[in-house]
């Protein structure tokens, strides 16, 4: 079978040595995405829905303690674990190389969810609602999930969709830097960076070649879109 | 209805007699049996209903736990329905004589434990209402569903087996469906009239019928072996330390036996006492399957001490933190498991006085299918609880909605079991006075014949 | 036409069946019923080859055949990539394959079992709900001599109707009856008797 049929192969570099550990990106993945407001009781039983997390971990010993922290979201697999163990297809990989997730398919088996290594499918065991004026902010672009069905990180596939069209419509490839996960976008050390790996060129790429490059879990043989980067030397923060 | 002329020690019509006895009309307190068991598949019915018109968040699970008691009722069910059909054909098979009077109640338990464990599938789902988007089907939606998905074979392995063994069930109830038919009046009578396909029992049907049991014998052994293979491999493929081991299929299906054994003993037991069925259900049967079960338990001791041991000695860290956070939040279940599922069956079975003592075997076989049943949690909950992100490990208790569900299952099979038990013959009559003809048959009529008794 | 006679034991039953053979009749034309299985040749001779086997290889056959249009072909009709695997995979279809040739297989046994028993038959029989209760039937299907009979396949007609069959069937009924009482029967009973 021919690999990619497309010219564009979406991915991601989060420079670690960076990120600061601020949260943005959490609150604009959940502004864009229409992801369900969860309280206290939702996280405290496991079932937050958000996209994309920051893990914090502790390193060092009391005094010299130091926050490491690890932005986790959908790792967009070429090898996806998730994506042959859905019986209905509603998890997929899209000649782009993204993961889909077609939610009015999904029935809910859950399967994918225990399948990915990263734990980043989030499952809708509530019935969500946006009690009013909360939905005026729901964004037309992106449908809301209903309960019982999976949802994750789609790379703000809407976002993309909408630069393919602009780009086809004045005839042109789109171009480095055009398209910005809402996480990308409001990231203010500027430690997300999006763009299209094919593009050997483009600032994603020549950053996952960096020397700091590693990927989660990469012993499993799951190929993520994403690239980590994460100098030797001591945390800053 | 018909007079007993025939001289013998224990006449034809005195065996169709007892052993039919379960479809004599029932008693208060089987009507008072089968109220109970409805009212709790009731209870079961509200909380699953409970479950779908409200949402999931009535369950226990969570992130990263999404497969609870479901699941592990699912596993357990299907690993049940095991030895009935397989045990009854590999006796079958290897035409051990003692078989013909546990033959029934073993396949029936198949069919029964089958039907409740393919429910657990959908009863899990996310959003039941569309569990049709599973069947392949052409439809509207242009979906098909992805039969590189292990759930789709799952259901086609559940699909043929329920299948199978429904007909194994039926070819063997055959003749008694006959005879049942002859003895019979009124609705009883027409449904078996039907049901008996107007078998008269002629030289060429019995020959026909003898292939044809060999023949269904021999193709049901590997669906069983591929049904709980298919099982273990909803497991076996994931990337989820833990699950992703190369044991798992033929582990599952010796632990299917080991469960389905037990719980046939368990059942013969009961049946034994209720219909009163001393002179056919006699020590001689408890002691072999005993044997049975002492073997069968050797060999899931064996399989579970290969795939720790492995595990214990690589000492691969995700795989390792799985094993002892199981050992850790689960001793108490996980020391009870080996109890109840090696311990115990091992040293009681090995005496012959303790397997031919009918309290003991109801004890061991009990305890076997408690220990299966923990054993089924603790591969699937503990794996989930600990997978690779340590960020996102969390645990999983069962809420009143599992556990309700559980009793529901629990509860439906048995009152299907009780029904059957009502409907249909609960011991294969022609198998026992077959061998009862055998012993007498002799030197007879035309022919001489070496009696059954002398092969043995 | 068929003439049946009720025995209450396997040696009266196989007197008549001897009693039978020497009037003429052949051992085709007899057949027990019984409630349960004697071994072959105790009361009647029949025959034990089977063609039924065949239609379970047929039929599972057709099965691996239906198994693997449905899970590479329609897979491959219905392209969608999964997790970098092919869309027609190996093991999943051999599974499906597997699984639908077994199933076919089982099913094809009792439609097969059916077929050759000749069950279940919308003629109604002779019988006695007494076989039920250990008595043995001795059944004798009366043909005459210019009846075209079916007898199977490699068998002559003079091979499965007997002598007697020069008799008009009546005759030959009453004579079977006539058989079977002296031999010990409880009773006969005589298929459409005009």
């Amino acid at each position: 079978m021919e690999k990619m049929t497309s010219q564009y192969r979406w991915g991601m570099v989060v420079d670690l040595d960076r990120c600061t550990g601020c949260g943005a990106c959490v609150v604009a993945c959940q502004a864009e995405n229409n992801v369900a407001i969860c309280g206290k009781k939702e996280i405290s039983e496991g079932r937050n829905m958000h996209w994309l997390r920051i893990e914090r971990f502790w390193v060092g010993k009391y005094p010299d303690v130091r926050a490491r922290f690890l932005p986790v979201l959908c790792q967009h697999c070429q090898d996806a674990p998730c994506e042959p163990v859905c019986p209905v297809y509603a998890s997929y990989h899209n000649p782009d190389g993204l993961n889909g997730q077609v939610y009015n398919r999904c029935v809910g088996t859950r399967y994918c969810g225990n399948n990915c290594p990263y734990a980043v499918r989030v499952f809708n065991f509530y019935n969500h609602e946006w009690p009013k004026p909360l939905d005026n902010q729901l964004s037309p672009d992106m449908t809301v999930r209903t309960r019982g069905v999976m949802e994750k990180c789609t790379f703000c596939v809407q976002r993309i969709r909408r630069a393919k069209e602009d780009a086809k419509s004045e005839n042109r490839a789109i171009r480095d830097g055009e398209i910005q996960p809402a996480c990308a976008q409001t990231c203010p050390t500027d430690a997300l960076v999006f763009g299209n790996m094919a593009d050997p060129r483009s600032r994603v790429a020549i950053l996952s070649r960096s020397p700091r490059r590693f990927r989660l879990l990469e012993h499993l043989g799951t190929h993520p879109s994403i690239y980590y980067l994460k100098g030797g030397g001591r945390e800053h923060v | 209805m018909s007079e007993p002329i025939l001289p013998a020690a224990k006449s034809s019509s005195q065996l169709n007699d007892e052993m039919l006895s379960s479809l004599r009309t029932p008693t208060w307190s089987w009507y008072a049996l089968a109220l109970f068991l409805g009212a709790v598949v009731a209870w079961g019915l509200y909380a699953f209903g409970y479950m779908l018109t409200t949402d999931m968040s009535c369950t226990g699970l969570n992130r990263p736990v999404m497969w609870g008691v479901y699941i592990v009722n699912f596993v357990f069910w299907i690993g049940l329905s095991h030895s009935g059909t397989m045990v009854s054909a590999i006796l079958r098979l290897s035409r051990a004589n003692w078989r013909r009077p546990i033959l029934r109640a073993a396949e029936a338990m198949t069919v029964f434990t089958v039907a409740v464990g393919g429910l657990f599938p959908l009863i899990h789902l996310g959003r039941n209402w569309v569990f049709f988007y599973l069947i392949p089907y052409p439809n509207q939606r242009g979906l098909w569903p992805n039969f590189r998905s292990a759930l789709l074979w799952d259901a086609t392995a559940i699909f043929t087996y329920i299948i199978g063994s429904s007909l194994f069930l039926y070819l063997g109830m055959l003749p008694d469906l006959a005879v049942a038919r002859d003895r019979s009046s009124g609705w009883r009578f027409k449904l078996y009239s039907v049901l008996a396909m107007g078998w008269r029992g002629a030289a060429r049907e019995w020959a026909i019928f003898h292939q044809a049991s060999t023949l269904m014998a021999a193709l049901i052994i590997p669906v069983a072996v591929s049904v709980h293979s298919i099982v273990a491999w909803d497991f076996a493929v994931t990337v989820i330390p833990g699950w992703h081991s190369t044991i798992f299929p033929p582990y599952f299906v010796i632990g299917a036996i080991h469960s389905g054994v037990a719980a046939v003993i368990t059942l013969m037991i009961i049946i034994r006492r209720v219909f009163h069925l001393e002179d056919y259900l006699t020590p001689l049967h408890f002691d072999n399957m005993g044997k049975l079960l002492l073997v069968i338990a050797l060999l899931w001791s064996y399989a579970y001490f290969v795939e720790v041991q492995t595990t214990w000695y690589a000492h691969e860290p995700i795989e390792w933190e799985v094993f002892s956070f199981m050992a850790d939040k689960y001793a108490f279940l996980l020391l009870f498991m080996i109890f109840a599922n090696s311990v115990l069956p091992i040293v009681a079975l090995c005496f012959k006085r303790l397997r031919r003592s009918i309290a003991v075997m109801l004890v061991v076989s009990v305890l076997i299918n408690v220990g299966m049943f923990i054993e089924r949690f603790l591969i699937i909950v503990p794996s989930l609880s600990h997978k690779n992100m340590p960020f996102v490990w969390g645990t999983y208790r069962p809420t009143w909605v599992e556990l309700s569900v559980t009793a529901g299952a629990f509860a439906g099979f048995a009152l299907m079991y009780t029904l059957f038990a009502k409907c249909f013959p609960m011991v294969a009559v022609t198998d026992v006075r077959e061998l009862e003809a055998q012993k007498s048959v002799v030197r007879l009529s035309r022919t001489r014949l070496q009696s059954s008794a002398e092969k043995e | 036409m068929e003439v049946l006679g009720i025995f209450s034991d396997k040696e009266s039953a196989g007197i008549a069946v001897e009693h039978l053979i020497k009037e003429g009749f052949v051992e085709r034309q007899i057949t027990s019923l019984t409630s349960v299985a004697y071994p072959d040749g105790v009361l009647v001779r029949t025959e034990q080859r089977t063609w039924f086997r065949w239609f379970t290889l047929a039929c599972g056959i057709a099965g691996a055949g239906a198994g693997f249009l449905l899970a590479a072909g329609t897979a491959w009709l219905y392209p969608v990539k999964t997790g970098d695997k092919p869309i027609i995979a190996f093991y999943p279809t051999g599974i499906v394959t597997y699984e639908l040739t077994m199933l076919f297989a089982l099913v094809g046994t009792i439609i097969g079992m059916f077929l050759e028993m000749g069950l279940p038959t919308l003629r109604k029989r002779v019988y006695d709900p007494l076989i039920a209760e250990g008595y043995i039937g001795i059944s004798v299907s009366i043909h005459s001599g210019g009846e075209a009979v079916a007898c199977g396949a490699d068998v002559l007609p003079r091979e499965c109707i007997g002598a007697v069959a020069a008799l008009p069937p009546d005759e030959q009924a009453s004579r079977a009856e006539e058989i079977m009482k002296a031999a010990g029967a409880v009773r006969t009973i005589a298929e459409d008797r005009i």
